[in-house]
């Protein structure tokens, strides 16, 4: 079955301003625009938030670090991403072969997110991914090297526009229930959780018993 | 406008009363706006939009709070539990809004497009209170402006996305402008004894609002190959009501009903 929804954009978030992008998930969206705009409205909501891109995912060219143990880079069948062939094409009067800019991601542990580490020039993702590895990798231990890294052409990620950070991210912070401990729900079970004596141990399994249940 | 900043103590009654008429205009219009969108909540086209969606109809709603806040003020009424009477307790021929917000959402189309509209007339009225002589005015004005800016870019990227198309989009968005525009000359029309508050330089004349919205509406409609009906629109008085707000209003106060003492 072909899919029917839209182009995914993976979206990235800075804090604050001199922060590194982080990745924190995907959107759906029928144009980078769109998928900024939605990007903002599901991740940019209650977070501090100073600046977005999303890029589609398509155009990301991911490594793991156990893919990178196996193979080559741009070895046969491990090379390109899946979709290269639906990517815009390079900007007019400029062939493919040219030398542009990669933003490199890497992924220092299995458990944690992809963080921005630079930006590097090349003629292709498995070169900008080469080069990535070999100029940031001495920032980490060498027992422990990231455990993925992900390239993509700059010129295709979507940038929210600094002029416009105050209407995209400034209502955000005076929300009431902007953090989970705006909620009292917690609070109230606690105080609902607290059990008499003895009834600990009789209803270990049901965390919400009260005495008179 | 004038530059001395008006206190509520200084007003006389009737100009009071005129101000008091004109906040709760604008509160009804955006609680009724918000509570429309508020209704989108899990049809929305698709996920990303239901929760854009829903946002900005949390958004619709705590600008009419803030309205109804400072009407609460104005009127030295209790701001804990004035806006919650006027909100579940009046009758629907009390209500001041446009008949526009109270019309059901019909298509994504209607939806997106009266939210354009209402987003470029908000926008153009806002602009203009940051000069209000009267200070909460001015302030509340300043606190809202930075959201609706917001809700405008995703109105109008919307509209410039479906006016420019499919031929079924494009089709839709011309069904909705006609059934909607008509609607738009109440939204601008000025409330009796408005030309006191424009006097004393408590709010922008609603003609005035009116022509820069025009100006700011027309051109991307235009530039969306749609075209304006030529039905005159009517300007109608604000105790005017479809049958849709007695509807609506059933659902929205039911609760509130059942129990008018309840503390929430």
């Amino acid at each position: 079955m072909s899919d029917t929804q839209w182009t995914r954009y993976q979206v990235f978030l800075q804090e604050k301003p001199g922060d590194p992008y982080q990745d924190v998930g995907s959107v759906h969206a029928p144009d980078g625009e769109m998928a900024l705009l939605n990007a903002r409205d599901v991740f940019a909501r209650r977070p501090s938030v100073a600046s977005i891109w999303v890029v589609p995912a398509d155009a990301i060219f991911s490594k793991t670090r156990q893919e990178l143990e196996e193979h080559e880079i741009g070895e046969k069948g491990q090379g390109l991403p899946a979709n290269q062939a639906t990517l815009p094409p390079l900007p007019a009067g400029e062939e493919s072969g040219v030398r542009e800019n990669y933003h490199a991601y890497c992924k220092p542990k299995p458990s944690g997110t992809q963080i921005l580490i630079g930006t590097v020039e090349a003629f292709s993702p498995e070169e900008a991914m080469r080069q990535a590895i070999a100029s940031y990798s001495e920032r980490f231990p060498a027992a422990q090297p990231p455990f993925a890294w992900w390239v993509f052409p700059a010129r295709l990620a979507t940038q929210s526009d600094p002029q416009e950070a105050e209407s995209l991210f400034a209502p955000a912070l005076d929300k009431p229930f902007r953090l989970s401990t705006d909620f009292h729900v917690i609070t109230a079970m606690r105080t609902i959780k607290i059990p008499g004596p003895g009834v600990r141990n009789q209803k270990k399994d049901d965390p919400l018993i009260t005495p008179d249940s | 406008m004038t530059s001395a900043c008006y206190e509520s103590v200084r007003m006389d009654n009737e100009l009071k009363n005129i101000l008091a008429s004109w906040l709760l205009s604008v509160a009804d219009d955006e609680l009724l706006l918000g509570h429309r969108d508020s209704e989108w909540c899990g049809h929305a086209p698709i996920l990303e939009e239901d929760i854009a969606f829903a946002n900005l109809a949390l958004d619709e709603i705590g600008h009419a709070a803030l309205w109804y806040g400072l009407l609460s003020g104005l009127l030295g009424q209790e701001p804990e539990i004035y806006p919650d009477r006027l909100v579940y307790l009046r009758s629907p021929g009390e209500f001041r809004n446009v008949q526009l917000v109270e019309l059901p959402n019909g298509d994504w189309a209607f939806t997106v497009l009266r939210q354009y509209l209402c987003d470029a007339a908000e926008l153009a009225r806002l602009e203009r209170l940051a000069h209000s002589s009267y200070t909460p005015l001015s302030e509340g004005a300043a606190k809202i402006r930075n959201e609706e800016i917001y809700h405008y870019r995703h109105s109008e990227a919307w509209v410039k996305r479906l006016g420019l198309g499919t031929e079924e989009s494009h089709r839709r968005m011309q069904a909705a402008l006609n059934g909607i525009w008509p609607y738009t000359a109440q939204i601008f029309s000025p409330i009796p004894g408005e030309e006191r508050l424009v006097e004393a330089g408590l709010v922008p004349p609603a003609k005035e609002i009116g022509a820069a919205w025009e100006a700011r509406v027309i051109p991307l409609l235009y530039s969306c190959k749609m075209l304006l009906p030529e039905a005159v629109p009517v300007e109608l008085a604000r105790d005017q009501h479809t049958p849709h707000l007695k509807v609506l209003l059933a659902e929205m106060q039911s609760v509130a009903r059942e129990e008018p003492e309840a503390e929430w």
